[in-house]
C-alpha cells in the first residue's frame, strides 16, 4: 500500500461542516484508483489530506507505511508525484529543462545534473511520447502537450505514486484518450496511480477501483461494475442516468433527458 | 418675458435695480491711489496713503525697514526675523515660507512684504482680493538692497531716510569690496555634507566671499545650488572650505574627503550670523569680516 | 552557456570597470588611471585610488546585488513587475533618513543607519500583515501589503518634512534620489560584510527560485520547502535591499530591468541567471554612476534619476521583443 488514508476527517475551519468524514483510501503499485464524485463532494480535500497538504480532524494518512506529518518534504518527492489540474510558467523554460525541474528531490541545491539525471529526464520523455519537443519553448505548446510535460516532470520524480487531478480538463476526445492510455501504461508499468476526475466514464474504462464521494462521504468503492449503478449514481450526482456495459465489461453512463425513461428506452435501442 | 416683468412688484424692481448698480460701482475702482509702483513680480501697487500697518514676511525687508526707522510699522514678521533685536517684539506669524493669510489677515495691515517666490504669487492674490496691499521684491543679491530699501521708503512715506540708507549702503560697500587683483584664496562654499552641496556664482554668499577677497571654486557653475564630486573638489584644491556648523564638522572625518588637501589641513571657515543669511545694511561688516578671516588663512 | 558568451561578458565588465575609473569630473587618460592605481605618488593616485576605485567597485556590487534580489523576488512573488523597492523598502528608508535629519541626529553615520532601520521596519510591517493567510507570504498580499506600506511611511515622510524646521530636511529628498559620492574603502568593507551572507543565501537557492516560479503547490510536490524559502528570499533580498539604500540612497530600476534583459539572451534558469544578472547589474550601475558624475560636470546627478531615464526607455524596448 503505497497511499493510504484510515478514516480520515477534514474540517476547512472550526465550525465548519466536515469536507470529509471518516474517510478511507488505499492505492497500491500497479493498481489505478479514480476518486469521482459531484462537485463539492470532497474530491481534491481527500488528494490534498492524502499528501499531508490538510490538517486532519481524525484518522490518518500514510505514504509507503509512514504518517505523512513525518516525511521530509524532499524525501516525499522521491516517492509521490502530483500532477495539479493548472499550471501557469512564467518564465520561457522549454521542455527539457521543465523536466529536469522534476529531478530537485534528488539533485540537492547545489548539485549539478549528473548522467542519471540526464537518463532519467530521457525516460521520462520517451514514456510521456514527447522526446521530439524536448528543445521547443513551452508557451509554444498545445493543453494536451503541456499537460504530458508535466507529467514526465512528475515521472522524472522517479516515484512510486503518481497522483493526478482532473488530468482530462479541457482536452479533446484523442488527447483525453491518449492520457489515459499513458496513466494506464505507467501503472502497469509498477506505478500506484490516483486519478480525481469527472468523467466517469472514462475511469469506469481504465481504472481498477472507483471511489465514489458525496458530500465528503464514501457512498461506494470498488470495481467499476460495482461502483457504478444507476440508482446509486442517480441519487449521487441528483440526476437520473442510464447505465449500459460496453464490450469489454465496463459500465458506461448515459445521463438522461428531462422526460427520457430508461431501462426500456436502451434495451429497445440495443437490440434495433 | 413682458408678462413675467409685469408681475413683478415695485419693491422688488427696485431691489434688483439696487443690487445691479452696486456690483457696477465695485468694479469701478474707488479711489484715485495716490502711491503706486511696479513690484519685482511686475504687478503694480497701489496704496492711497503711506502704509501705517506692515506685514513682513522676509527676514531682509524687517531689517530694511527698522533701518529706515519704520518700526512702529510693522505689526508682524517671520519666526526668522531676527535682527534688529527690537524685531523679536513684533508679532510672529510663523515661518513665511507658506504663509498664513489667517494670521496675516488678522494682523489688519494695509501692506504685506512677500518674497518674489513662485508659490507667493497666489497668496499675493489672495490678499488683493481682500484688498490688502501686496508687494514682492527679490532679495537675493546685493543689490536688492537700496533698491528694496528705496521700494519700502516709497511705499512708507519715508523716502528720505531709505535714500540716506541706500547712499550710506553703497559707500560702505564700495570702501568693504576688496581689488580683485593677486592671488585670490579658494573657497569652497559647502551648504549641504550628505551629498555634497555647493552653490554657484550669483548667490549672495557667493558675491560676499568675491567681495572679501576670495574666489568661489565653483564660481562657473551658474546655477544657485548642486551636488559636486569630491573628486571635482580634489582636483581644484580649495584654500578654505567654508561651511554652515560651527567646530570640526562630522564630515571632516570621513574617509572619502581626506583626499582634498584642506580637509587633511583643517582649513575651515565658519562665520556664525545672521548678517550671512541674507543681504543687508550690515553686508558691508560682513564683507569686512570675511576679509579678516581670508587673511588669516592665506598661505 | 558557451565559453564565447563568458569571454564576452568577463570583456565587458573590464570593460565597464575601466570607464569608470577613468571617467569622472576629472577626465583621466587610462595611462594616468594605471599610474594612480599603483604607484603612490602619481599625480592622479588620490582621486583613483581613493576616491574612484572604491567607488566603481561599490557601484558594481550594489547594482549586483539589486539585479539579484530583483530576479529572486520576480521569481518568489510570481509577478516580473516585481523589483526590491516593493515591499515598502524605499519608504521605510525614506521615512528612516528624514527623521534622523529632522532631529538632527548626530554623526555621519545618522542617516545610512536610520534609513537602514527605516528599511527594515517597513519590511517587518509587511511581512506581518502579508501572514493574514496562514503562515505563508501570500504574493498577492505582499503586493499590497508593500504598496500600503510604502504609501503610509511616504505619508508620514512628507509630514515630517513639512513640520520639521530643522535645516536641510528637503535635502534628504537629494540623498535619497541616490548617489555614491560618499563612497570610501571603508564604507566598501561595511557594505561588503552585509550583503555577503544575503547574496550568498540568495545564489545557494537558485534551483528552488525555479521551483517557486511555477507556483507554491508544484513547487510543494516537486520537493520545495516553499514556506521556508519565502522566509529566506524574503528577509535576504530585505537586507540586501536595505544596505543598499543605506549605503547609497534609492537606485530603483537596476532590479527590475536588468533580470528580463538578461532574460531575454539567457535562460532563465536561475543558477546560471542569478550570476549572469549579478554581473550584467554591476555594470549598468557603474556605467550610470560614470553618466551621474560626467553629464553636468562638476555638478552631480543623482544616480536614482539616471537609472530611471535608461531604465525607462529600456524597459519599452525590452516589452516589445517579448511581446513581439
Amino acid at each position: 500500500m503505497i497511499l493510504e488514508a484510515r478514516a480520515i476527517t477534514v474540517r476547512y475551519r472550526r465550525h465548519a461542516p466536515v469536507a470529509l468524514d471518516r474517510v478511507d483510501c488505499q492505492v497500491a503499485g500497479s493498481e489505478l484508483v479514480a476518486v469521482v464524485g459531484p462537485n463539492g463532494s470532497g474530491k481534491t480535500t481527500l488528494v490534498r489530506a492524502l499528501l499531508g497538504l490538510l490538517p486532519l480532524e481524525q484518522g490518518s494518512a500514510a505514504v509507503d507505511g509512514r504518517a505523512v506529518g513525518t516525511w521530509p518534504r524532499g524525501a516525499l518527492a522521491r516517492v509521490v508525484g502530483v500532477v495539479g489540474q493548472q499550471e501557469e510558467a512564467l518564465f520561457r523554460l522549454n521542455v527539457a529543462e521543465t523536466v529536469m525541474l522534476g529531478r530537485y528531490a534528488r539533485l540537492g541545491p547545489l548539485g549539478a545534473p549528473r548522467a542519471e539525471d540526464r537518463n532519467a529526464v530521457r525516460a521520462a520523455l520517451e514514456r510521456c511520447d514527447i522526446v521530439e519537443l524536448a528543445e521547443r519553448s513551452i508557451d509554444s505548446l498545445s493543453g494536451g502537450e503541456w499537460k504530458r510535460v508535466r507529467i514526465a516532470r512528475a515521472l522524472a520524480q522517479e516515484p512510486r505514486a503518481l497522483v493526478l487531478d482532473e488530468p482530462t480538463a479541457s482536452l479533446d476526445v484523442r488527447h483525453e484518450m491518449e492520457l489515459f492510455e499513458l496513466i494506464r501504461q505507467l501503472v502497469d508499468g509498477g506505478l500506484a496511480g490516483l486519478v480525481i476526475t469527472h468523467h466517469l466514464n472514462l475511469a469506469a474504462r481504465f481504472a481498477d477501483r472507483i471511489i465514489l464521494l458525496d458530500r465528503g462521504v464514501v457512498v461506494a468503492e470498488g470495481t467499476p461494475a460495482e461502483v457504478m449503478n444507476r440508482e446509486t449514481l442517480s441519487r449521487v450526482f441528483e440526476w437520473p442516468v442510464a447505465v449500459t456495459t460496453w464490450s469489454d465489461g465496463s459500465p458506461q453512463v448515459v445521463p438522461l433527458r428531462v422526460g427520457e425513461k430508461s431501462q426500456r428506452t436502451i434495451n429497445d435501442h440495443l437490440s434495433s | 418675458m413682458p408678462s413675467r416683468l409685469s408681475r413683478l412688484s415695485r419693491p422688488s424692481l427696485l431691489l434688483i435695480t439696487a443690487i445691479i448698480a452696486g456690483a457696477a460701482c465695485r468694479q469701478a475702482p474707488a479711489v484715485h491711489p495716490s502711491i503706486s509702483l511696479v513690484d519685482d513680480a511686475g504687478d503694480t501697487v497701489r496704496l492711497a496713503a503711506p502704509a501705517r500697518r506692515v506685514v513682513s514676511l522676509i527676514p531682509a525687508s524687517t531689517e530694511l525697514l527698522f533701518g529706515i526707522g519704520a518700526d512702529s510699522a510693522v505689526v508682524g514678521r517671520t519666526s526668522y526675523c531676527d535682527y534688529p533685536p527690537e524685531a523679536k517684539a513684533v508679532p510672529d506669524l510663523g515661518d513665511g515660507i507658506k504663509p498664513n493669510i489667517e494670521a496675516v489677515i488678522a494682523s489688519r495691515p494695509d501692506l504685506v512684504v512677500l518674497y518674489n517666490s513662485g508659490q507667493n504669487a497666489a497668496v499675493a492674490g489672495r490678499l488683493r482680493e481682500l484688498g490688502i496691499a501686496a508687494l514682492r521684491v527679490n532679495t537675493d543679491a546685493l543689490s536688492s538692497v537700496p533698491r528694496v530699501a528705496r521700494i519700502l521708503g516709497k511705499l512708507i512715506g519715508r523716502e528720505k531716510a531709505a535714500d540716506s540708507l541706500a547712499a550710506v549702503f553703497d559707500t560702505a560697500l564700495a570702501s568693504a569690496t576688496q581689488p580683485q587683483a593677486g592671488r585670490r584664496p579658494k573657497v569652497l562654499l559647502l551648504v549641504w555634507e550628505q551629498p555634497p552641496m555647493t552653490i554657484g556664482r550669483g548667490s549672495f554668499l557667493s558675491e560676499l566671499v568675491e567681495r572679501a577677497g576670495g574666489e568661489n571654486l565653483f564660481a562657473d557653475v551658474a546655477s544657485s545650488s548642486g551636488v559636486v564630486s569630491i573628486e571635482a573638489v580634489a582636483a581644484r584644491d580649495p584654500d578654505l572650505i567654508f561651511t554652515t556648523v560651527e567646530g570640526p564638522s562630522a564630515f571632516a572625518t570621513r574617509p572619502e574627503w581626506q583626499v582634498v588637501p584642506a580637509v587633511r589641513k583643517h582649513r575651515f571657515l565658519h562665520v556664525s550670523g545672521s548678517e550671512f543669511n541674507r543681504p543687508s545694511p550690515r553686508s558691508p561688516q560682513a564683507i569686512r569680516q570675511l576679509t579678516v578671516k581670508l587673511n588669516e588663512a592665506r598661505p | 552557456m558557451s565559453a564565447a558568451r563568458i569571454w564576452a561578458l568577463a570583456l565587458i565588465v573590464i570593460v565597464c570597470l575601466l570607464v569608470g575609473l577613468s571617467a569622472g569630473a576629472v577626465p583621466l587618460p587610462l595611462s594616468a588611471v594605471w599610474a594612480g592605481l599603483w604607484h603612490g605618488d602619481a599625480e592622479a593616485a588620490a582621486i583613483v585610488r581613493d576616491l574612484r576605485a572604491p567607488r566603481v567597485v561599490l557601484a558594481f556590487l550594489v547594482g549586483g546585488s539589486l539585479g539579484i534580489c530583483g530576479a529572486a523576488l520576480q521569481a518568489m512573488i510570481r509577478n516580473p513587475l516585481a523589483e526590491p523597492y516593493l515591499l515598502g523598502l524605499s519608504s521605510g528608508a525614506g521615512l528612516g533618513a528624514v527623521i534622523a535629519i529632522a532631529t538632527r541626529a548626530g554623526g555621519a553615520w545618522a542617516v545610512p543607519v536610520a534609513a537602514f532601520i527605516g528599511a527594515l521596519c517597513a519590511v517587518a510591517l509587511v511581512y506581518r500583515l502579508s501572514l493574514v493567510s496562514g503562515r505563508r507570504l501570500d504574493p498577492h498580499v505582499l503586493l499590497l501589503s508593500g504598496v500600503v506600506v510604502g504609501a503610509f511611511a511616504g505619508a508620514l515622510m512628507s509630514a515630517v518634512m513639512v513640520l520639521s524646521d530643522a535645516p536641510g530636511v528637503r535635502n534628504a529628498f537629494l540623498w535619497l534620489l541616490g548617489g555614491f559620492g560618499g563612497a570610501s574603502w571603508r564604507a566598501l568593507a561595511v557594505f561588503t560584510v552585509y550583503a555577503s551572507l544575503p547574496v550568498a543565501l540568495i545564489l545557494f537557492h537558485a534551483r528552488s527560485l525555479d521551483l517557486i516560479a511555477l507556483g507554491d503547490e508544484p513547487a510543494h510536490h516537486l520537493g520545495a520547502e516553499v514556506d521556508r524559502l519565502r522566509r529566506v528570499v524574503y528577509l535576504s533580498t530585505a537586507l540586501l535591499t536595505a544596505a543598499s539604500v543605506a549605503t547609497c540612497g534609492i537606485i530603483g530600476f537596476v532590479g527590475l530591468v536588468v533580470p528580463h534583459a538578461v532574460r531575454t539572451v539567457f535562460r532563465p534558469l536561475h543558477r546560471t541567471l542569478l550570476p549572469i544578472v549579478f554581473l550584467v547589474g554591476g555594470c549598468f550601475l557603474v556605467l550610470a554612476d560614470v553618466v551621474s558624475r560626467t553629464v553636468v560636470r562638476p555638478l552631480e546627478l543623482p544616480v536614482g534619476v539616471i537609472t530611471a531615464l535608461i531604465g525607462v526607455p529600456l524597459f519599452a524596448l525590452l516589452l516589445r521583443r517579448t511581446l513581439a
